[in-house]
């Protein structure tokens, strides 16, 4: 009986949301506050709705109840609780349910945080947001839904796939869809406010909360996906331009271009309409990453099953959703009226520098991946575009964009000095160039171009601190005052400081690492050892062991150091019995930033193994660098100024807008 | 029923709340551009801020401060007159709209999808009480397996049962722990040959007749191994050793064994000269006794089929193969196993044609290529144009 509550109330979300997409919309055209007041409550209802439905779902899945035909497909009834809960995701059907209760998750926030917008905007937005719920309910009961019966009930499931069951599953899909979703407010901001015809520097402040939140979500997403694939994998790599991969990364590249475009117009009331158009493209993005990674147009471990009719729905969603989006801006986009103006060395012009690179490099991923595809359709073709093809062009790009950062809160707003921003900067270029040769040194042997990139990472480092350090002026006044100065200054200027930070720390792990790191493959027999990375790998043999719901085979290696052990490992190749799929467990030690990555191969037939070994330096930079953005961003999204325009309407204090603390 | 009226009560909430929120009808906003101008005023003081500390020249902050009072007058001069409050029409249009909306969509939506005669079937529940569903029963001792991964007997239990379902991975995983162990017995080791046969689409694999031998080995007169051993003979193309095989089983089984007509027509399908067959059909209840004999559902099929139909149908497992050959040709063993299946069915055209074809992907001269003309050489076929 839960399981059908869980059902009806899916669809009972559908009939809320119809009517969340009508009455609020009409009323904000005829300027009706009872039926623009229905859009909260409603969006908060259907919230409940399809948290009630997940809850069912969830429920069937923890006890194994295999009358549901997507519980039967994707678990079994001997895996350990915490992956029959990420089961739930781990799965076509479930992961749209998912991105489903994130989406109205949105609404409910925004229904709830939303009290200081002006009430036709507010209606609007809500109104938008259960447009893109009802294609998405549709999408669901149609083609891809969950709550469908099997009578009569199979006794055992067919497991999740292996590869999924992972803590990574608990964690990878909700912070990304967070971030995927989360732009579909700011779409739904700029759809609104080319309905109501006004867009002005208040919208800007309005959307950044919701654009710095998806932000942050989707950086931590990507960067907890690679991570996963880094280790589950077993192949050692972090990033491999993979069209999944491309899919998340184009919306996180559009919407870095927006956070800085929309900081712009809260400031100057510039580039109005590049910021609207920017939000509809992020979101479109995202709508385009779902099409291709759910449509069965790739092949990967994302693309759970491929049936045509779901393909077919999602591009319907996403032209219906895009054109209607762009046709809109077309129509209306020339009645805004334009903002303030700027030279071209100046805050602005730097961001705009930002923005043009950085869509650029959309497009050219965008290119890079979408390619293949077109041409396979047209004429049987396949190519690969692969690693070659992107650091050309967008390794090229990010080059200038990432000289220009440390330039950017350096310079003024309206018209900045080139020349004194370069004098503030100079110690932090010295310093980054003497890091980036020191470092050279102390790896030894790289080509000279990693110099540079690794100085680039240092840039990107010591700029940011250069900034904090000039706003604070420490230097020339006396260190107590600059130490007030500083802790006084705006927490928008601490998250700038820490995201800038963090793309240079993550700059260094990825230059480090492509440059020094070190592979072996070498065969071992028990006893014998490998040095790699400047410590020496001992094989103790093979061990069997037995898990939950596998079967696995691994070794043990001890780490030893000039003589001393420092550590131990084991790693393992795993056979799931209910799918007899193999996977491999890579032993993984950590030393500082760096790390040594065991994975096992074949068995040999003399009894030795086949080993492979890497040395990584540096590599936890690169996830390090996106920890240390997304602590930037949630530092932002905490500062006082984006609670602020709350217009008094009730006694009561109107609740803080996404962050509390002070 | 109960579940109707907890549906509906669900249905009824919302549309309430939904109802309640219109007839209430917000109160509209003092000013429609507060919100704005709110923004704008902290945005000047936050400049007053930043200038006290000296983070913006005082040249930059009047720019500024101008630029943002601009922003403010034209938001305060801009404001509109007031929402109106909802009106009574447009209350009632839209309270009619979510009354009639919300139960037509869930409603018909629901009945078209939903299962709401079946109840929820959580496996703990089904568990403890299993009544008399196999599947459940399997499921059952496969925990009891995965707790407990060295009880023979259980592993013994399932193994004919996972055969029978054909899940031939499950019985020869089965069969072997069972066989590890239990031990040895001709029951197992007759089971997992069957097994690997029926996995390797009739073919007697070199495992299966090994599993066999040693069946025979502990039970001499176990017509079960006697027979496949013949087939592997039959198989492998040795007519005459085969049906000398298959005619000692036949004198030493009764006349009226379930068997016997089976393997008459593997003595006359090898040239020999077949006993009429027996005068009634054994009823399956029988066969099931049958001493160890093949499997009763093996021999109820093939008793229902004529010689004809059984042709016809190992026929059409060969022309599969050799249609996945062609597809993927890289594959020595499908070569070896096409070659002796046509050569069993009498097909010599097509054998040497798969023998060709084969020794394009493997030539004559390399190991593969050997084997193949070895088997060529065993059952029968030309091989002087390919040997040179």
């Amino acid at each position: 009986m839960i399981i059908e509550i869980g059902h009806y109330a899916l669809v009972l979300s559908l009939a809320t949301a119809l009517i969340v997409s009508t009455v609020p919309a009409i009323g904000a055209w005829r300027r009706d506050s009872a039926m623009m007041g229905l859009a909260p409550v409603a969006s908060l209802t259907m919230f409940v709705l399809v948290l009630i439905a997940f809850g069912a779902l969830t429920w069937a899945y923890v006890v194994s109840d295999f009358s549901l035909r997507n519980v039967w497909e994707n678990s079994h009834s001997l895996m350990p609780v915490v992956y029959k809960v990420s089961g739930v995701w781990g799965n076509h059907e479930g992961s749209m349910l998912l991105w489903l209760l994130i989406l109205t998750f949105f609404s409910a926030l925004v229904a709830l945080f939303g009290r200081n917008l002006p009430d036709t905007l507010r209606a609007n937005v809500l109104a938008v947001q259960a447009w893109i719920s009802t294609a998405f309910m549709l999408f669901i009961l149609l083609t891809s839904n969950p709550f469908l019966r099997l009578n009569p009930a199979p006794a055992e499931g067919q497991d999740l796939n292996p590869v999924l069951q992972d803590p990574g599953l608990a964690i990878h899909p909700p912070l990304l869809y967070l971030g995927y979703v989360g732009f579909s407010v700011c779409f739904s901001f700029a759809v609104a406010a080319l309905m109501d015809g006004r867009i002005d520097a208040a919208w800007a402040r309005w959307v950044r909360p919701w654009t710095l939140a998806a932000w942050t979500f989707l950086t931590a997403g990507i960067a907890m996906g690679s991570y996963w694939a880094y280790y589950e994998l077993g192949w050692g790599g972090w990033w491999f331009w993979d069209p999944v991969e491309n899919a998340s990364f184009m919306p996180w590249l559009a919407g870095t271009a927006l956070l800085h475009s929309a900081l712009v117009m809260e400031k100057r009331e510039a580039l109005k309409i590049w910021t609207v158009l920017l939000a509809i493209m992020t979101f479109s993005l995202s709508l385009l990453g779902t099409f291709l990674v759910r449509s069965g147009v790739l092949t990967s471990v994302h693309a759970f099953a491929t049936d045509p009719t779901r393909g077919i729905f999602i591009l319907c969603i996403l032209m219906l959703f895009i054109g209607g989006a762009f046709a809109l801006f077309a129509w209306r986009a020339p009645m805004l009226k334009s903002g303030g103006l700027f030279a071209p060395v100046s805050r602005e012009g730097a961001l705009v520098l930002n923005n043009l690179i950085l869509t650029v490099a959309t497009a050219t991923v965008l290119i890079g991946t979408l390619y293949p595809l077109v041409l396979e359709t047209l004429t049987g073709e396949k190519i690969s575009v692969g690693a070659p093809f992107f650091n050309l062009t967008f390794g090229l790009l990010m080059i200038p964009l990432l000289v220009a950062v440390p330039f950017g809160p350096m310079l003024a707003w309206k018209r900045g000095d080139a020349l004194g921003a370069l004098q503030r900067l100079y110690v932090a270029a010295g310093l980054a160039l003497v890091a980036g040769l020191a470092l050279y040194y102390v790896e030894n042997g790289g080509p000279v171009m990693a110099v540079f990139g690794m100085a680039l990472g240092f840039w990107g480092m010591f700029g940011a601190l250069a900034d904090l350090w000039n706003r604070a002026n420490f230097g020339k006044l006396p260190f107590n005052i600059a130490w007030r100065r500083l802790v006084g200054l705006p927490r928008s200027a601490f998250g700038t400081a820490l995201a800038h930070f963090g793309l240079g720390v993550t700059v260094l792990g990825i230059v480090v690492v492509t440059t020094f790191e070190t592979e072996t493959v070498l065969e071992m027999q028990l006893g014998s050892s490998a040095d790699v990375g400047g410590y020496t790998i001992v094989f103790d043999g093979m061990r069997d062991a037995v898990g939950p719901n596998y079967t696995e085979e691994r070794g043990h290696f001890t780490v030893s150091q000039g003589g001393v052990a420092v550590a131990d490992t084991w790693s393992s190749k795993r056979i799931y019995t209910a799918r007899q799929m193999p996977t491999t467990e890579a032993g993984i030690l950590t030393f500082g930033f760096s790390q040594l990555y065991i994975s096992l191969g074949d068995p040999m037939s003399d009894g030795g193994i086949v080993v492979r070994v890497w040395w990584k330096p540096f590599i936890l930079c690169i996830w390090g660098g996106a920890l240390v953005m997304m602590i930037g961003g949630f530092v932002s999204l905490s500062d006082r100024r984006l609670r602020v325009g709350a217009p008094r309407r009730k006694a009561k204090p109107v609740p803080a807008a996404m962050e509390p603390a002070e | 029923m109960f579940l109707w009226i907890i549906l509906a009560c669900l249905t009824a909430a919302v549309a309430a709340v939904m109802l309640v929120t219109l007839a209430r009808g917000a109160k509209p906003a003092a000013d429609d551009r507060a919100g704005e101008i709110a923004v704008y005023k902290d945005q000047l003081a936050e400049l007053e801020r930043d200038r006290n500390l000296g983070l913006i020249s005082a040249e930059d902050a009047g720019y500024a401060k101008a630029e943002i009072g601009r922003r403010l007058l034209s938001a305060a001069g801009d404001a509109q007159a007031d929402d109106a409050p909802g009106t009574r029409r447009g209350m009632t249009v839209a309270g009619i709209f979510v009354v009639l909306l919300v139960p037509i969509v869930s409603l018909s939506a629901y009945v078209t999808l939903g299962s709401p005669q079946l109840p929820d079937q959580p496996l703990a529940a089904r568990l403890a009480n299993p009544g008399n569903n196999m599947a459940l029963l399997v499921a059952k001792a496969e925990r009891h397996l995965a707790q407990n991964p060295n009880d023979g007997a259980g592993w013994d239990l399932l193994a004919p049962i996972y055969f029978r379902a054909m899940r031939l991975a499950d019985a020869e995983l089965a069969y072997r722990n069972a066989i590890r162990l239990v031990g040895t017995s001709p029951e197992r080791l007759s089971g997992l040959g069957e097994t690997l046969i029926a996995a390797s689409d009739g073919i007697v694999t070199e495992d299966a007749r090994l599993a066999f031998e040693e069946s025979l080995r502990l039970s001499p007169d176990n017509p079960r191994a006697r027979f496949y051993l013949a087939l592997a003979l039959e198989q492998a193309g040795r007519r005459d050793e085969a049906r000398a095989a298959f005619e000692a089983i036949a004198k030493a089984s009764p006349a009226d064994a379930p068997w016997m007509e089976l393997v008459q027509q593997h003595i006359a399908a090898n040239g020999g000269e077949a006993a009429p067959p027996p005068a009634a059909a054994v009823p399956p209840a029988a066969v099931s006794q049958g001493p160890g004999g093949p499997t009763p559902d093996d021999l109820s099929a093939a008793q229902e089929m004529s010689g004809a139909e059984r042709q016809e149908m190992i026929r059409g497992m060969v022309e599969s193969l050799a249609a996945r050959m062609q597809e993927d040709p890289d594959n020595i063993e499908g070569w070896l196993r096409l070659i002796r299946s046509y050569a069993v069915l009498g097909d010599q055209e097509k054998a040497t044609e798969a023998l060709n074809a084969g020794l394009k992907t493997f030539p004559a001269d390399g190991d593969e290529g050997r084997q193949l003309v070895a088997l060529a050489r065993e059952v029968g076929l030309s091989v002087d144009g390919v040997t040179q």
